[in-house]
């Protein structure tokens, strides 16, 4: 771990809507190629932390990092620095008015990234891994929830990111579509894919973390290895957060 | 009533062309306008929402009648105090602004409310690839919002369509005014807005029936 280099290095996050402290003084680094899963009740702050890392919201004061690029500072072009943050988001938010394939393609042509031909045979691909190479001309109403949220990961790939964020991926899901999300994620960690996951799966945690980081009433209260917080956790919160979901 | 058709029938015709002719510039117009005006009252700019409130409440505050005559006997007074003696407006112009700046204000609170019912995810996902709030609006936005406003469009085109008979009162020769001049001429009253009546409705109920048309199959699209 010692020479990886430092994804996100976030110091001393604040984050207020109004009156409500939602992030206090939250700080934290994540390596290169580390699988970070973030838990903790619902309102804990782990979805906001998440959308204040490509700046979906604003942060109230603090310092954000990603790849190096002060994403907090004005003078940074906030839209090159989402290029290589990709985003899954709990509701999968797939264009409506955009089939599947051109949901995939859409950003990296319109930003010239890829020419028109080279995206789709790079969509093409992406669907392939996820297993959905035949609903390219499907539209997004056409699809069950769990081939929805494998499109979106398609998508948020087809940027070539170097940092994919989850912000609770599964939660919206029927139950038996979960594993089939859960297995392309687990695929990504297997490719070295540098992870920050919000989920209320802790059997995933378990299995692929490197990190779990469990954080409550706007802090993280405790972090290490799954081995250390979800199996020998220290801290009464976290304790007693696990109790109530395994 | 049989004798106005015969000896009127070309005027009635030619009034009807006007009156559609002014409902399309005006729309024309208020599309552009509702659009601006839309875009930044759901804009985050505080300045903008503020320019754009202020827009759809003063228009839609304003009879169209008083707007009407404002524009078309108040603007050219205003540019002579100023002394610009030889400025005026044609009827056509006169009614095409009034019309276009009143429907506009509606458009813009049809189109703001199209683009709101657009999940906020759309607008999130766009931008967590990096593409920018305008090209977001352009390319996921407002397509998906154009579908959800179409009923209302033309249900405002209807609208506007009548509220061309208002602007008989700046002399613009549309149907009402025609149906003022032959009740005149003939003094057949009651058969002349018959008349007048049944033009009116002939064009609208054919629009009617277009919407719905157009909606069904908007529908289907989903």
């Amino acid at each position: 771990m010692e020479n990886r280099k430092v994804m996100v290095h976030v110091q001393n996050l604040k984050k207020n809507f109004g009156k409500l402290e939602v992030l206090k003084d939250l700080s934290i680094d994540i390596m290169e190629g580390e699988v970070v899963v973030l838990i903790g009740p619902s309102g804990s702050g782990k979805s906001t932390f998440l959308r204040c890392l490509n700046q979906l919201e604003t942060v109230t004061s603090g310092t954000v990092l990603v790849d190096g690029q002060d994403v907090t500072d004005k003078h940074t072009d906030i839209n090159k620095v989402r290029e290589n943050i990709g985003m899954v988001f709990q509701h999968f938010n797939l264009f409506n008015n955009k089939n599947v394939l051109e949901n995939i393609t859409l950003a990296p042509v319109e930003l010239k990234l890829m020419t028109k031909d080279e995206a789709k045979k790079k969509g093409m691909e992406l669907l392939k891994r996820v297993g959905l190479d035949s609903k390219a001309d499907a539209y997004p109403s056409q699809l069950s929830g769990g081939q929805k949220q494998r499109v979106a990961i398609a998508r948020a790939l087809a940027m070539n990111p170097d940092i994919m964020l989850f912000d609770e991926p599964t939660s919206a899901l029927d139950p038996e579509m979960v594993g089939e999300v859960l297995a392309v994620m687990k695929e990504l960690v297997a490719d070295g894919m540098t992870m920050v996951v919000v989920t209320h799966e802790i059997g995933f945690a378990r299995e692929v973390a490197d990190r779990v980081v469990f954080m409550d009433g706007g802090y993280i209260v405790e972090q290490g290895t799954p081995e250390e917080v979800i199996n020998h956790p220290r801290e009464p919160r976290t304790i007693d957060f696990l109790n109530k979901v395994l | 009533m049989l004798a106005i058709i015969q000896n009127y029938s070309g005027m009635l015709w030619a009034a009807l062309g006007k009156t559609l002719l002014l409902t399309l510039l005006s729309l024309l117009f208020a599309m552009v306008i509702g659009m601006i005006f839309a875009l930044m009252n759901v804009s985050k700019s505080r300045v903008l929402n503020c320019i754009g409130t202020v827009y759809v409440d003063a228009v839609r505050g304003v009879p169209l009648i008083v707007l009407a005559y404002f524009i078309y006997f108040g603007i050219p007074a205003g540019a002579q105090m100023l002394g610009f003696s030889n400025f005026r407006f044609s009827a056509l112009q006169g009614g095409t602004i009034a019309l276009a700046m009143n429907c506009g204000a509606y458009m813009a609170e049809i189109i703001r409310a199209g683009i709101q019912s657009v999940d906020k995810g759309q607008m999130e996902a766009s931008r967590s690839l990096g593409l920018t709030y305008g090209r977001s609006m352009r390319l996921i936005i407002i397509p998906q919002a154009v579908k959800t406003m179409i009923p209302s469009i033309i249900n405002q085109f209807i609208i506007t369509l009548k509220d061309t008979s208002i602007l008989s009162v700046i002399g613009f020769p549309e149907l009402t005014n025609m149906g003022k001049t032959i009740s005149g001429n003939t003094f057949k009253v009651l058969q002349t807005w018959a008349i007048v009546a049944i033009f009116y409705m002939m064009v609208i109920i054919t629009l009617s029936k277009i919407a719905k048309r157009i909606e069904r199959s908007v529908n289907r699209g989903k």
